[in-house]
């Protein structure tokens, strides 16, 4: 296959459609892995952008700053589920909205 | 069009659509689902975008590990599998219009920014992608720092992991 | 590695390695006698302040200029590791009384410290995301450290979600800005920006550096981004609050001075109007909001969004040549005082507080004038210095940001500052006045290192106002380079 005959706009147009959605998921849904599972759309629809930035402009190694967004999605995964989980057990419920022993 | 491109909006779809379904979806299970089917593409992308290695992370990190996380998450915190009940908040709509009004800004930017429509360059033939990479991790004038300070990350990540998960018995 | 990578990384070095061992030596003390915890992790904490206090004068840059040390990080990480030794101190006492006592809080707080730190000397986009987390994440995990109560597990899991949130914008942000230069270093970005070729991808700069002040603010708690706040600021255990509110501000702080006065001052023109709404709403909301709080813990919260925007205010004028290295001096200064005076009025709450959060009300105050003479002036002093009146640091502080910002030529900001100090008196001097004037008996925890902290930050908030202002004009020169 032939690569690179693609244009850097359409990636672009894709990761931006992609991290809206992703940030509509955590302002809409009330369930709080739902929430998180947004979240993790936003930090792909910013890594497909570096990646294809990092491609136009040949900086080779700029791709490391993807595999650094992972690792710490990864590390922020381990703990939030844990709280979820934790949360869970403690209230039955990980509705965001039912949260109400603290009140605004 | 070249095969290239046919493969590049099918991914294309396959993650919006997939994006989608995270979002609209009343059942968590499915949700987490079509995450993977999401992650899956963005390592399609990657793969197109020559950044192989990526690709295999994507694939090992994000669907091999987070992915399935929130797949144990979701079956610890659900009796059952279907969702009752009102999953959205009542003033959706002003979130949703205000989204649309951001991808309409984010895409009139992206049409702004010069030589976007130009094809990258190729790469050099035989770039060792890996080597280079590899390389460049542990190269202090490179990126040995940001390696290091993730690795700490993760411990201080798996400390904390392991205190909140801990069943909170009086030892 | 080089001698000058050496030299740079060294503080944080010390307080990693330290902080690992500590996980290590925790196994082998037993309960109950956590307190060598404590004694430990202050000593850690103590030994890399004098690392950085040794180091101080000194300019370097390490790896591939990623990272800094010059006279704006030294300063920072003093603060840093000061509101680390006195988090130490405060949650000594409060984690034995509240049957909290375990090894991990320390270890915990010396990651968190890192971050913070790593943040204050970062000059690289990448290594300023990576400090964002680990200063963030251990966080997450000490606001809920008092699981399985609900109250702090949902103030962690809300913690949380919105720093993952505001996590995803730096993330993005950092991509459209990487988009326009091709860069992720500050140094590099100067250099591109300064070469003039970006045409219209100066768009896409713009968009990425707003995209990253919204995440910064979400973390410095700034309005319209402030929602987590006061839930948060309540559920957590207060030692964890009180540092919180001192050392996660001054580190979002710190990144968004070092991005912005270093890199983007030829973005101003498009910035400052965003930064001028940000300061006033935030000062604004906050002050108006917290009148009607009856818990102190929400009150210091609100007052804490309040503060934000005063420094904001500050940070307003930073793309203007002239009073650029003011505004970051102010800033810093301003964040001295905020610093000092929240860890005392934060020690005094924590010495009325009684399990499951109970004595927290402002009404539980009444009659601590009477019961507890010295706890009762101490607070007085930190509700002085909050509303910004004599004869304490937050008057000196908020008298050099209105400077600033009348010197930058935002007038009606300094106005709307001025005012809402004034709606701010109402309720701070309201908690000296129920002190004072109403009846009621307070129980007040007399421990030890409690009192001392208490002690020692209501003499530095009247002391520390005769500071030379050169201090910070040092400190404010090194990001300007």
């Amino acid at each position: 296959m032939n690569f690179g005959s693609i244009p850097l706009t359409y990636y672009l147009v894709l990761s931006a459609a992609l991290f809206t959605m992703g940030a509509l998921g955590v302002l809409i849904r009330r369930n709080a892995l739902i929430i998180f599972m947004s979240v993790e759309l936003m930090l792909n629809a910013a890594n497909l952008a570096f990646v294809a930035f990092a491609r136009q402009y040949g900086v080779f190694t700029g791709q490391l700053f993807v595999f650094f967004v992972m690792t710490v999605a990864a590390a922020e995964v381990a703990v939030g589920l844990a709280l979820i989980v934790a949360i869970f057990r403690t209230k039955h419920s990980i509705d965001v909205d039912q949260m109400s022993s603290l009140k605004g | 069009m070249t095969a290239e491109q046919i493969l590049f909006l099918l991914t294309g779809a396959l993650i919006l659509g997939s994006a989608l379904m995270v979002v609209a979806t009343r059942k968590l299970l499915h949700a987490a689902l079509w995450l993977v089917a999401a992650l899956f593409g963005v390592a399609i992308l990657y793969a197109i975008l020559q950044a192989s290695f990526l690709a295999v992370v994507q694939v090992v990190v994000y669907i091999g590990a987070i992915a399935i996380l929130f797949i144990f998450a979701v079956m610890l915190t659900r009796r059952e599998m279907r969702d009752q009940g009102q999953q959205t908040r009542t003033n959706w709509w002003i979130a949703a219009l205000l989204g649309l009004l951001i991808l309409a800004g984010l895409v009139f930017l992206i049409l702004a920014v010069p030589g976007a429509d130009r094809l990258p360059a190729a790469l050099p033939e035989g770039l060792d992608t890996v080597r280079a990479l590899g390389n460049a991790l542990v190269s202090p004038e490179a990126y040995v720092l940001p390696f290091e300070v993730a690795s700490v990350l993760l411990l201080a990540a798996l400390v904390g992991a392991v205190y909140i998960a801990s069943v909170g018995k009086k030892d | 590695m080089t001698q000058s990578d050496l030299i740079t990384i060294l503080p944080l070095l010390a307080l990693v390695v330290w902080a690992c061992a500590l996980l290590l030596v925790d196994l082998f003390i037993p309960k109950g006698r956590k307190g060598w915890t404590a004694l430990l992790a202050a000593a850690g904490l103590a030994l890399t302040m004098g690392l950085t206090l040794a180091q101080a004068g000194r300019e370097a840059s390490g790896f591939g200029g990623m990272l800094r040390l010059d006279g704006f990080s030294t300063f920072l990480n003093v603060l840093f590791l000061g509101s680390g030794l006195l988090g130490v101190a405060v949650a000594y006492g409060y984690l034995k009384r509240m049957d909290l006592e375990r090894g991990e809080f320390y270890s915990l707080l010396l990651f968190s410290i890192t971050g913070m730190m790593l943040m204050a000397q970062a000059a690289d986009l990448i290594v300023i995301f990576l400090a964002l987390e680990l200063l963030s994440i251990p966080l997450y995990v000490l606001a809920a450290f008092a699981r399985p109560r609900a109250d702090s597990e949902e103030a962690g899991l809300k913690y949380f979600l919105l720093g993952a949130f505001s996590t995803g914008f730096v993330v993005y942000g950092i991509t459209l800005v990487f988009g326009a230069t091709g860069t992720t270093s500050l140094a590099k970005i100067v250099e591109v920006l300064a070469a003039g070729s970006l045409g219209t991808g100066s768009l896409l700069l713009t968009i990425g550096a707003a995209l990253i002040l919204v995440g910064f603010s979400f973390k410095v708690a700034a309005v319209p981004f402030h929602m987590w706040t006061p839930d948060v600021y309540q559920g957590a255990p207060t030692p964890v609050t009180a540092f919180m509110s001192v050392g996660a501000k001054a580190a979002g702080f710190a990144a968004l001075m070092r991005i912005f006065v270093m890199a983007f001052p030829s973005l101003s023109a498009d910035l400052t109007p965003v930064l001028w709404a940000l300061a006033a709403l935030t000062m604004f909301i906050g002050n108006i909001i917290a009148i009607s709080q009856t818990n102190i813990k929400r009150m210091l919260a609100y007052s804490s969004i309040a503060h934000a925007g005063y420094i904001l205010m500050a940070l307003v004028a930073y793309g203007n040549p002239a009073v650029a290295a003011d505004s970051v001096a102010s800033a810093l200064f301003y964040l001295v005082a905020y610093a000092v005076t929240s860890f005392g009025a934060w020690s005094v709450v924590m010495s009325l507080e009684k399990p499951d959060a109970k004595g927290l009300e402002i009404n539980d105050f009444a009659g601590l004038g009477r019961r507890n003479p010295l706890l009762a002036a101490a607070m007085t002093i930190f509700m002085l210095s909050f509303t910004g009146m004599p004869p304490t640091l937050g008057l000196v502080g908020k008298f050099f940001l209105f400077r600033t910002a009348i010197e930058g030529g935002f007038i009606g900001l300094a106005i709307i500052g001025v005012l809402t100090s004034l709606i701010s008196a109402y309720y701070y001097l309201r908690v000296v006045v129920t002190m004072y004037m109403r009846e009621g008996e307070p129980q007040a925890e007399g421990e030890y290192w409690l009192t001392f902290t208490t002690v020692v930050t209501a003499l530095a908030t009247v002391v520390l106002q005769f500071l030379p202002a050169a201090l910070f004009a040092l400190a404010a020169g090194a990001v300007l380079k």
